[in-house]
């Protein structure tokens, strides 16, 4: 949730919104937020500080952070060219977490969710921000301990970065359904795909972006909301997809955390692969009414997964969000095959035509073991790859 | 009718409350005590157990429970065995292998434990075999008060699972080391030499056999019986009664039993078991009867009567601890001032101390005449102040909840 800005409370943050810098168009980085769990009860431990510590003594590969709650660390790549890159990198962090876990004997897990943990029993990690946020959002900011990945694209200008951004809102449904990984909450079945975005929701800063297509159009939206006191930063709004002026990138932020890197570093790339077609075909152009129908298919994703409804914003067509992400990935194939992303892809597909999400390989799994302790212990060996 | 038969319904006067009266009321207080322990100045409960059964010690009150013996050693056994089984269950073979550092710490403490016992005593002036049975007994860390503290505090964490670990491995130590020693003084009086070697062998094998054989069965339990009812408890403490009644028959060790099977049931199957705490309400009930067992074992004549010697073996014991782990802790993956809260949590001595010294007291009464006074008294010490020092390093590691 927060961005790990530890040590730094929003009061100290500049309140500008400050220049967008400048990125390589299409570069990706991807952040993933998982649980640390303990081997025993596979409940979520308060492990986060001693796992850091490790790290550092064992020589970091790359950017390891603490989160809101001390059972939860949040791993960042650096810049990736794509699939095979960011899958490197993935895999470097991985496994020097893994290692680092394995001396504590503490297990890491993906899943937008845990399965039964139990809200109250969280702590919140002894950083400043987080306790201001604390202090800010009372119990939500513990019911937010919730797992998700999110992945930045460079974009070369900041009013690029607004195009592209509401040019992909109307697939944030594709995301949701693609790396759905959060079908228990508290110890039961909430018969959502993702859950972990109802808890998104309670925020009140949360959901789109004001419809603004140029940087100067979006600092008058950004003035105005600090003037009111109501935000001190970017990190405060909690929307699905938001720029991020520092990095030149926008963040799209809707994805669970999947249960194993090759799904994350795929869905980077399906994301890549739709920015790429986007920008250099310009298929249809942004506009306000695209929104219309863009909380009632974000629901339909959470909710159903590949089953729910996809209502076109633009036609009014209805169609499942499976057939539409099937017919999504044959419309940006070249741009995919450009990117190296096509293997990738046709991964991602088999998940939408025959195999299911992580939601339903949690269900399954818990449907044949009757316990959700054996189910989390499951999602540990596969986040081990 | 003369007056004698018209009030011949009425008790005698003055009354005479038997052992179940005080047991009722030494109960209730226990109860009561536990409580404002826990309420009033954020104590572990079972310092208020230890307390109740400290006074009722002290006073008599027909509780002639120096030697735990009767109905109160049963307890005391079962509730033991019960805490065993669990701190068994949280010993991961894989996490000694994966973090080498972390036996070694292990070896260190009980070793530099053992040392500086042996050689705190020999410097006051005791034999050998003094020395080195106190050493033994004083080695293990209390699996009782640490499971009890721990799931009394909720804790959960580093600190927690290291200190559970840390304290199976000294308890092995120790019930080995005991029985190596009882050898030894059976050899001493004129033994056989393979009926003194074959001893720790058979009480080792004896007992792992049984604890495999537990572990089969606590298993079939978990898989065909609800956890959560009150019939699996039952079924459960059942199963760990028959153990301990076959412990007895065959001579094996009741301490070693119940851990076996609790490591057996963790690292045999990968599928989780998650117990309820000290096997539901029944178990817990036992668990706060082993602390008062334990506090009527003592009187306040022993808390102080091992003096200065007392005092000094649990300073040196503490130091010991303290310094092999904080020594080691860095390169295990603790910060420092983990490392130094893990040594003061290793602090508590009880239950199995107790078990090891009355053992001994069997074998060698010589023996546990120059001992006897100053463990008691040592053991005491550590049981009152062990609780105490376990809390205080999960609050100051933040591993509490509520």
């Amino acid at each position: 949730m927060a961005e790990a800005n530890t040590g730094t409370a929003p009061a100290i943050d500049s309140k500008a919104l400050g220049e967008f810098a400048k990125s390589r168009s299409l570069t990706l980085g991807v952040e993933l937020e998982l649980q640390i769990v303990n081997t025993h009860h596979y409940d979520l431990t308060p492990s986060a500080a001693d796992l850091l510590r490790v790290l550092r003594q064992d020589g970091l590969p790359g950017d390891v952070k603490p989160e809101i709650t001390s059972s939860m660390v949040e791993i960042s790549t650096g810049i990736c060219e794509g699939y095979d890159d960011a899958l490197n990198q993935l895999r470097q962090l991985r496994d020097a977490l893994c290692a680092a876990a394995a001396r504590l004997n503490i297990g890491l897990s993906g899943g937008g969710t845990h399965p039964f943990q139990h809200w109250s029993h969280q702590k919140i990690y002894p950083a400043q921000r987080f306790h201001h946020l604390s202090e800010v959002y009372g119990y939500l900011s513990k019911q937010f301990t919730v797992f998700g990945q999110h992945v930045h694209v460079g974009c070369p200008s900041p009013d690029e970065a607004l195009w592209l951004l509401h040019s992909m809102s109307p697939y944030i449904p594709h995301l949701i359904a693609l790396s759905a990984s959060s079908p228990f909450v508290q110890g039961v079945d909430t018969g959502f795909n993702s859950a972990r975005l109802n808890s998104v929701f309670a925020f009140p800063l949360s959901g789109r972006a004001p419809f603004a297509l140029t940087w100067k159009e979006f600092g008058e939206f950004y003035d105005k909301m600090t003037h009111t006191g109501v935000v001190e930063s970017m990190k405060d709004f909690y929307w699905d997809i938001r720029p991020k002026p520092e990095f030149g990138t926008i963040e799209v932020r809707v994805m669970d955390t999947p249960l194993t890197l090759e799904k994350a570093a795929a869905i980077a790339a399906y994301i890549q692969s739709l920015a790429s077609w986007l920008i250099q075909e310009r298929p249809v152009e942004p506009a306000e009414d695209d929104y219309l129908v863009y909380t009632f298919n974000r629901f339909q994703a959470c909710r159903f997964g590949f089953d729910g409804i996809f209502v076109d914003p633009k036609s009014g067509q209805h169609t499942t969000i499976r057939e539409h992400i099937l017919a999504t990935m044959e419309r940006i194939r070249p741009h995919a095959e450009k990117l190296g992303a096509q293997h990738a892809l046709a991964d991602l597909a088999l998940d939408a035509r025959e195999r299911g999400s992580d939601a339903s390989w949690i269900r399954n799994q818990f449907e044949q073991e009757h316990l959700l302790e054996e189910v989390v212990r499951r999602q540990t060996l596969r986040w081990r790859g | 009718m003369n007056q004698s038969t018209l009030v011949a319904f009425l008790p005698a006067w003055p009354p005479e409350p038997g052992a179940i009266f005080w047991i009722a009321l030494a109960v209730v207080s226990t109860g009561l005590l536990g409580e404002l322990a826990f309420r009033s100045f954020r104590l572990p409960r079972i310092t208020g157990y230890f307390l109740v059964g400290l006074i009722f010690g002290s006073f008599g009150f027909d509780l002639n429970a120096t030697a735990l013996t009767g109905s109160l050693r049963w307890v005391f056994d079962l509730a033991l065995s019960v805490l065993l089984f669990e701190l068994g269950t949280r010993v991961d073979l894989r996490w000694l292998r994966a973090n080498p550092w972390l036996p070694a710490t292990s070896v260190a403490e009980a070793t530099a434990t053992l040392a500086a016992v042996i050689l705190l005593l020999s410097l006051t002036g005791a034999d050998g075999a003094t020395a080195v049975s106190v050493g033994v007994i004083l080695m293990s860390t209390s699996p009782a008060i640490v499971m009890r503290v721990v799931s009394e505090f909720r804790a959960d964490g580093q600190l927690t699972e290291r200190l559970m670990i840390l304290t199976a491995m000294n308890t092995i130590y120790s019930v080995l080391g005991a029985k190596l020693l009882f050898g030894w003084l059976h050899l001493s009086d004129g033994g056989n030499f393979f009926a003194a070697l074959l001893l720790p062998v058979y009480v080792v094998l004896g007992s792992g056999l049984l604890g495999v054989v537990l572990a089969w069965s606590i298993r079939w339990v978990t898989r065909h019986f609800n956890l959560g009812d009150d019939n699996a408890v039952l079924l459960l403490l059942g199963m760990l009664m028959l153990a301990m009644a076959l412990v007895k028959l065959g001579k094996f060790s009741p301490l070693l039993t119940p851990l076996a099977a609790g490591i057996v049931l963790k690292n045999a199957w990968a599928r989780p078991i998650v117990f309820p705490r000290h096997m539901g309400t029944a178990g817990g009930i036992l668990v706060a009867m082993l602390f008062f067992a334990t506090g009527t074992a003592v009187s306040l004549n022993q808390l102080f009567a091992g003096g200065a010697i007392a005092i000094a073996l649990v300073v040196v014991r503490g130091g010991a601890k303290l310094g092999a782990i904080s020594a080691l802790g860095l390169p295990s993956g603790l910060s420092m001032r983990q490392s130094v809260a893990l040594g003061i949590a290793m602090t508590p001595v009880s239950g199995v101390a107790f078990a090891l010294t009355y053992d001994l007291q069997a074998i060698s009464a010589d023996l546990a005449a120059s001992v006897g006074a100053i463990v008691f008294s040592a053991i005491a010490l550590l049981e009152l102040i062990g609780p105490l020092a376990v809390e205080w390093a999960l609050v100051r590691s933040g591993e509490t909840h509520g």
